[in-house]
């Protein structure tokens, strides 16, 4: 069989993007977002988000780095501050928080860190865990066992792109296919 | 806890300082998780931006929202330079440098696809602190390797040593 033209064209707000796809080992062609060096896709992403922020979220933790120019949009049009997990170890590091994430889509487990001082910003919080694209769910497992290990609570799971069935409830704006 | 105090536009932060080799420290200016910062660092370096420049450069991941905020707010483009060399890259281009908040070499890598971004224009490199200078260097090779001209160099502070190339918000002293 003759594979089209593997692209999918994305609206989010006034803002539309044809998205670029990858091949995968087993998944066939995937939709690849980027939010990284396109601050208009990333402003009408973070603006639609604010209404999937849950009632009574009171701080947002993301993980760099696709994320991380939509979550501090998603902060500053919110006024919630957030915390961004690292996926290497810095020096910097004042007693850091450690969690594995089983990765099903690369098929290499990821490390993730949370410096200890920003994990205790999360102490006694209801925090929303932000992503641009919640897959499996194992990276965002993995942010709230950092939530519950500083004391908080998970108020919700937010992205701006769902991919194929998570382990965790999300809230998102479009849901992409699992393959195209 | 030693904390050295910094502004940046309206806001004040303490930075801790902290030991990041035998013998160094520095004054801990982090930006990931505080969006008053990086929104105050960005649109002040948004207005120190010269209007010949076409595009913003900036190396993943800690001045990663400071340079979508100062192309936000000046409407100029960026592009990242990532640390690890993705698998839907396009012909990468590749520099090892050796930083001093990490201690080891790193790899700076250009995706081939955001080449044309920076062939033929005049380049600002962002980063948030500017230190021994390691990471400017590859940046300036990469982005000259590939035809672009480095026209200016934005970070909120130089570190250690005074560095007049740099437009900067403010200088954090080295700790040795």
């Amino acid at each position: 069989m003759s594979a089209p033209a593997a692209t999918l064209s994305v609206r989010i707000g006034e803002v539309e993007r044809t998205l670029p796809t990858i091949r995968t080992g087993n998944l066939g062609r995937v939709p690849l977002v980027e939010f990284i060096g396109d601050p208009e896709f990333t402003n009408a992403a973070a603006q639609a988000m604010l209404a999937l922020i849950p009632e009574g979220t009171e701080i947002l933790l993301t993980v760099v780095t696709n994320a991380l120019p939509l979550t501090h949009e998603l902060s500053d049009r919110s006024g919630l501050p957030y915390v961004c997990a690292r996926k290497k170890r810095r020096t910097y590091m004042r007693g850091p928080m450690i969690q594995d994430v089983p990765s099903l889509s690369l098929g290499v487990a990821e490390t993730l860190w949370l410096d200890g001082p920003h994990a205790a910003r999360l102490a006694g919080k209801r925090v929303a865990i932000v992503q641009d694209v919640i897959v499996s769910g194992g990276t965002a497992q993995a942010l709230a066992k950092f939530v519950v290990q500083a004391g908080g609570t998970v108020s919700g799971y937010l992205a701006a792109f769902s991919r194929g069935e998570s382990a965790v409830r999300v809230s998102a704006l479009h849901a992409l296919p699992v393959s195209v | 806890m030693t904390t050295h105090t910094v502004h940046v536009g309206r806001v004040t932060r303490d930075l801790p300082i902290v030991p990041v080799a035998p013998g160094v420290s520095v004054a801990l200016f982090n930006m990931l998780g505080d969006t008053d910062v990086t929104e105050e660092a960005g649109r002040e370096l948004a207005k120190l931006l010269p209007p010949e420049i076409d595009v913003l450069v900036t190396p993943e991941v800690k001045a990663l929202s400071l340079a979508h905020v100062i192309s936000r707010e000046s409407g100029k483009p960026y592009v990242v330079i990532r640390k690890t060399q993705k698998p839907y890259m396009v012909n990468p281009i590749a520099r090892e440098v050796v930083s001093i908040t990490t201690g080891k070499p790193q790899l700076l890598v250009l995706d081939g696809f955001d080449v044309p971004k920076i062939r033929g224009h005049k380049v600002a490199i962002v980063d948030d602190v500017v230190s021994s200078g390691g990471t400017l260097h590859s940046l300036r090779q990469i982005i000259e390797e590939v035809g672009g001209e480095v026209a200016a160099v934005l970070a909120v502070f130089t570190e250690g040593d005074e560095r007049p190339e740099v437009t900067a918000l403010g200088h954090l002293p080295l700790y040795t």
